[in-house]
């Protein structure tokens, strides 16, 4: 056994190292250490980046791992467990990889392509003649009281060698180096997109180390999950259409579902995005319908079809297994693989590998019981204190109980429990895991580590990710990482005997036609289309909100009447209704308390913080689709959103015209840079026709509520000029008509001022042009369509316009009638055209309906 | 025996239904005694897609989907059978395995057929064996008792003690109130004898169909009178699945006709799926005709 004492670093080389190294790194009895070997000098595969690291130094290998950091946040890598949009939990690595001999790694290659095929071997017998059943090899209650035993799945099989295309394999090494398998993931893996992130990173942040170190790449992984996805269509097509089927932005790892979409060049897609007609599964484009032919999903086995499976579901596609089962798409994996992931497996998996194929497992998994055996159970109960115990079901909230971390009384009520349905128990033995060295606090620290190794179906065999993801728990304490949340992960580094030569690749057969251009889900325009309405919304509030405080601070007193216009307008203008309208003296001497919560208040619709986070939703549902220099500007807002709350924790800070300044920045940086950066493809003309309607709605909007009531000369130069501020035309204004403040001067610079980009003309001009881009997906009509109907006549309504008699007062209202009359008008007409717009390019489907209440019971 | 069963199943919607997915276990299936010989389903509007297949349980399946806006969903199907009669008494007097031996055997099984059986001993989505279940049927199959003899007699007991009663239970009444209010139909009174059995260590599975029932003496038969029917069966490993109805109190000969089995109605649903749209109030109107040939 190690010593407790001396460090491993400063025996490498006593004179480099930095004190504060040396004696952090306390190697815990009792584990395999990674990197050290047990007189404490490092192995010989982790000895030149040990080295590095040591010579980058304590200062640099902080500001790696800050670039590292930061180069995370700003790929929008996050690992969500909650929903909400402004705190994200970005992914969390560290610098120093975990390293592999070759060597090593060839044998557990061999081991991982065994138990592949191993697994798709059971999967195979359990979905069609079940001898493993029949022959009493696996107790045939365990899988049939298993939920993820999908009955309807039976004989429903994917073209092809494989049923399992698709495999994860959680691993640990014992005391002795030994690796043993701790669990399998088989419907949906995740981490294999983290692990690549990872790598990309790292191979980033320290990249001569990186070259130095001959490490295998991943990238052939990826092609041959890319090939083989398409060799699954290819008994009815050679362009086979692939889709990631996603669980949508509320899932906990959908960056790495919209990074793997990204990185393979396949839709990322949700469940309501296709749908079933005709006995195939089709995309929802703007397009009209798209055929798919093969499915990546990464929603669970049954959640994915609301006809057969559970009818409670939001993810599915009803309809879907139906057309699995005649053989028009697959779906990788094949719905039902879940089963393989019981716990229970495990014990079984040696005789089940003698009785399939005569082979002996070259990776052991680890040591397991089964509670529903009676001798089983028996060994569980009198050794529960050096076993995990783990529900033989896993849901998404069962959590494993470690047997030596509990009190006498909680033992009692675990023992109690298990007696109970003592079927639904697993036990395993406990392998703390080795240690690997971690980076933090400037030394090198010792966590417990498990590695997820990632397999692929490939031609008659399995390819292995040369790698894989591994994790580290948070403390030293012996505890293994079973949870991604709680970790942080480690690129995992295999190394080469030799240079590695690029491979290759067969030229790509995939769908490289518009697909990506115009087949784009309508879900993903949609979002889009928000996203620009929501910025839109938002930056006009806070301009003018900014240009209140500008004046409600100015030197001269505000009049009482014109107060009161510009106040009901911040209402009108944000919808939050009643707020200033109609507002008693009381409220107009102290509107403080109101002005924050159209600001801060999340929950109230309409106001500044709550189109804020609507648009960043928007973001976040159709992230693939954000470059990487947008996806810093969201990053920055997110920051600006915090930094605004902390400002107005005690109600409206002492400069408040101020507070908002960074957050309109970051609103013009990021319309900028979609001018200037994006493809002019249709996201990016239904992204500009959301923020054109926009803002001429609120234009138009502000016109209304600003300039309708009149008031005597000085106040209502005072008002027209806080409206040409709020639209930043005031130095225009003031260049081109002097001293001559008039209404109409006004209306003629933000109405029907063609070269004003804030005008309402140019914002219908523009829109004039975006539809004459979009897909025309009706039955050709004669004339124009409504919507182009209703863009022409807000043109002439606007080009049209008598701005003398606008701003002329009603005698009998003593308002600007025909102004309020005209804005209105324009105002029902935008409205009406993204009412058409919606209906035409976008999704209207409902939730389906069970048709008879069935209670499917998933939890037995 | 030749019969032909005619049933029309048919819902009626609030408002359209602009699509529908759906899987129906209407046809009939063949087993030891019966034989499908021609079967014709109608749909109105007619499907899109559709596609005939075999379940897990070996049952057959239907499957259609309708992609044109409906009010109305019609479904018709027409089957000619071929039934012979089952000795089914005479296997009580040669069998003379008890319900000890059986529970033995099911503890280490050594027999394919044995571990299958297992299938229908624990939970399924509509039937979770209880203390209470089994209250209720520990008397009747001790270990010593002939399992036939048990089950035959336990179906009397339901037979006797439960009142057949539709406006008392629906389909999502669960069995302990069943049990408690001691009224049901066929589907209750088969779900409540599978649970007592499997409460007590003992196979039982679920089976599905209709019961051809008979005229008063003078009368005529009604059209559409009859009925789905559900009764349940019990594993025999000498003698394979032996049904049992206890609604009428009789074992099965040649009178009752299988469309599926399977661990509970559930997964031998007539019609299940979803629609889109529409739907609103729903309603379901059923017409069975049993005819001898």
């Amino acid at each position: 056994m190690q010593s407790q004492k001396g460090s491993p670093v400063a025996q490498m080389n006593t004179a480099d190292v930095v004190p504060a190294q040396v004696s952090s790194y306390d190697q815990p009895i009792n584990a395999y250490d990674e990197a050290f070997k047990e007189n404490r000098q490092p192995r010989p595969h982790w000895e030149h980046l040990l080295k590095s690291v040591r010579a980058l130094g304590d200062e640099e290998m902080l500001n790696k791992q800050r670039r590292a950091q930061r180069i995370l946040r700003e790929d929008g890598a996050t690992y969500n467990l909650t929903s909400d949009p402004l705190t994200p939990s970005v992914w969390s690595l560290d610098l120093i990889p975990n390293v592999i001999h070759h060597q090593e790694w060839q044998a557990i290659e061999k081991g991982l392509v065994q138990r592949s095929t191993l697994f798709d071997l059971i999967l195979k017998d359990l979905y069609g003649p079940q001898e493993l059943l029949k022959n009493g090899i696996i107790p045939s209650e365990i899988i049939f009281s298993h939920p993820g035993f999908l009955r309807q799945c039976h004989e429903v099989f994917v073209p092809g060698p494989h049923q399992l295309l698709l495999h994860a394999v959680d691993m640990v090494r014992d005391n002795t180096g030994q690796f043993q398998i701790i669990g399998d993931r088989t419907q949906a893996p995740s981490g294999a997109g983290y692990s690549l992130e990872n790598r990309t990173v790292v191979s980033r942040v320290i990249p001569s180390i990186f070259r130095d170190s001959q490490v295998h790449r991943l990238s052939h992984f990826f092609q041959t999950l890319k090939g083989m996805l398409s060799k699954l269509a290819s008994g009815w097509t050679d362009t086979p259409r692939i889709v990631l089927l996603s669980p949508g932005a509320m899932s906990s790892t959908y960056f790495e579902q919209a990074y793997l979409a990204n990185y393979l060049g396949f839709p990322l897609v949700q469940g309501s995005d296709l749908t079933v007609r005709n006995g195939a599964v089709w995309m929802k484009s703007l397009n009209g319908l798209a055929r798919v032919d093969v499915i990546l999903r990464r929603v669970e086995d049954a959640y994915c079809d609301q006809a057969e499976l559970r009818t409670d579901s939001y993810l599915g596609v009803p309809g879907l297994l139906e057309v699995a089962r005649a053989g028009n798409v697959a779906i990788a994996n094949p719905l039902g693989s879940g089963i393989l992931e019981a716990p229970a497996l495990l014990k079984f998996l040696p005789a089940i590998s003698q009785f399939l194929t005569s082979e002996t497992l070259a990776l052991p998994s680890v040591a397991t019981w089964w509670c529903g055996d009676s001798e089983d159970l028996n060994y569980v109960l009198a050794n529960i204190n050096q076993l995990i115990i783990k529900p033989a079901i896993r849901r998404h909230n069962s959590n494993s109980v470690y047997g030596h971390t509990l009190t006498d009384e909680a033992k009692a009520n675990t023992i109690e429990m298990i007696k109970k349905q003592p079927h639904l128990y697993v036990a395993q033995s406990y392998v703390p895991g080795s240690m690997s060295p971690i980076w933090r606090e400037g030394k090198l620290q010792a966590r417990p580590s498990l590695l997820r190794a990632f397999t692929v179906a490939d031609d008659d065999s399995f390819a292995v990710m040369p790698g894989g993801l591994s994790r580290v728990g948070d403390t030293s304490k012996e505890s293994i990482v079973s949870n991604l949340s709680e970790s942080q992960s480690k690129d995992t580094w295999v190394l080469s005997n030799q240079p590695e030569v690029p491979k290759s690749f067969v030229a790509d057969t995939l769908l490289q036609d518009e697909a990506l251009q115009t087949n784009l889900p309508s879900r993903v325009v949609e979002n889009l289309f928000w996203m620009g309405r929501y910025a839109e919304r938002a930056e006009i509030s806070m301009r003018l909100l900014r240009t209140l405080f500008k004046q409600m601070n100015g030197i001269d007193p505000l009049p009482e009447d014109s107060l009161r216009i510009l106040l009901e307008t911040v209402s009108t203008q944000t919808e939050c209704l009643p707020g200033f309208i109609d507002a008693d003296a009381a409220l107009l001497a102290n509107p403080d308390e109101e002005l924050v919560a159209i600001i801060t208040d999340a929950t109230r619709p309409g106001s500044i913080k709550a189109n804020l986070h609507a648009m960043l939703s928007c973001g976040e549902q159709v992230k693939e689709m954000l470059s990487a220099d947008t996806r810093i500007i969201i990053n920055e807002l997110r920051d600006h959103i915090h930094d605004l709350d902390r400002a107005y924790i005690n109600g409206l800070p002492p400069a408040p015209e101020e507070s908002l300044d960074s957050l309109v920045t970051s609103l013009l940086a990021l319309s900028g840079l979609n001018h200037e950066s994006m493809l002019r493809g249709l996201d990016w003309t239904f992204q500009e026709i959301g923020r054109r309607t926009e803002r001429a709605l609120q234009t138009a909007k502000l016109l209304r509520s600003s300039l309708t009531k009149p008031l005597p000369g000085a106040q209502q130069k005072q008002i027209l000029e806080s409206v040409l501020l709020s639209v930043e035309a005031l130095i225009s204004f003031r260049r081109r008509y002097r001293n001559r403040s008039r209404v109409a001067y006004g209306l003629d610079l933000l109405m029907i001022d063609g070269s004003n980009p804030r005008s309402l003309l140019y914002q219908v001009e523009q829109l004039r042009k975006y539809m004459k881009e979009l897909p025309r997906n009706d039955v050709p009509t004669a004339g124009l369509s409504p919507e182009n109907r209703l863009i022409i006549k807000s043109l002439n309504d606007i080009q049209l316009a008598d701005l003398e008699a606008l701003s002329q007062v009603d005698e009998s209202s003593q308002t600007r009638l025909a102004l309020e009359q005209l804005m209105t008008q324009l105002l029902e007409q935008l409205e009406q055209f993204t009412a058409l717009i919606s209906d035409k390019y976008f999704d209207h489907t409902e939730r389906p309906q069970p048709l008879i209440k069935n209670n499917w019971e998933a939890n037995l | 025996m030749r019969y032909r069963v005619r049933h029309i199943t048919e819902y009626s919607y609030g408002a359209p239904v602009s699509l529908c997915y759906n899987m129906a276990h209407l046809l009939p299936r063949d087993t030891r005694n019966q034989r499908c010989l021609n079967h014709k389903i109608q749909i109105n509007p007619p499907p899109v897609y559709q596609n005939e297949g075999q379940d897990y349980f070996g049952n057959q399946t239907f499957y259609f989907s309708i992609q044109e806006a409906h009010k109305k969903l019609v479904i018709d199907v027409t089957s000619d059978f071929e039934i012979t009669p089952l000795d089914a008494l005479q296997w009580q007097a040669k069998s003379s395995l008890t319900c000890g031996e059986l529970r033995a055997m099911l503890n280490a099984p050594n027999t394919p057929d044995l571990h299958m059986a297992k299938e229908y001993l624990l939970d399924s989505p509509q039937i979770r064996r209880s203390q209470a279940l089994k209250d209720y049927a520990q008397a009747t199959f001790t270990d010593d008792q002939p399992l036939l003899s048990a089950a035959l007699a336990f179906t009397h007991k339901i037979f006797t003690e439960f009142k057949f009663d539709p406006d008392t239970t629906t389909v999502a009444t669960p069995l302990e109130q069943v049990l408690e209010q001691r009224s049901g139909v066929c589907q209750d009174f088969a779900h409540l004898a599978i649970g007592c059995l499997r409460s007590v260590g003992i196979p039982a599975r679920y089976m599905s169909g209709y019961l051809e029932t008979l005229p008063p003496p003078g009368q005529e038969k009604l059209v559409g009178a009859d009925a789905s029917h559900a009764w349940f069966a019990v594993f025999v490993p000498e003698l394979g699945w032996v049904e049992f109805d206890p609604t009428n109190d009789i074992m099965p000969s040649d009178q009752h006709i299988v469309t599926a089995w399977g661990r509970d109605y559930a997964d031998v649903t007539p019609l299940q799926g979803v629609i889109f749209e529409g739907g609103g109030s729903q309603q379901l109107a059923v017409s069975v005709d049993v005819q001898r040939r």
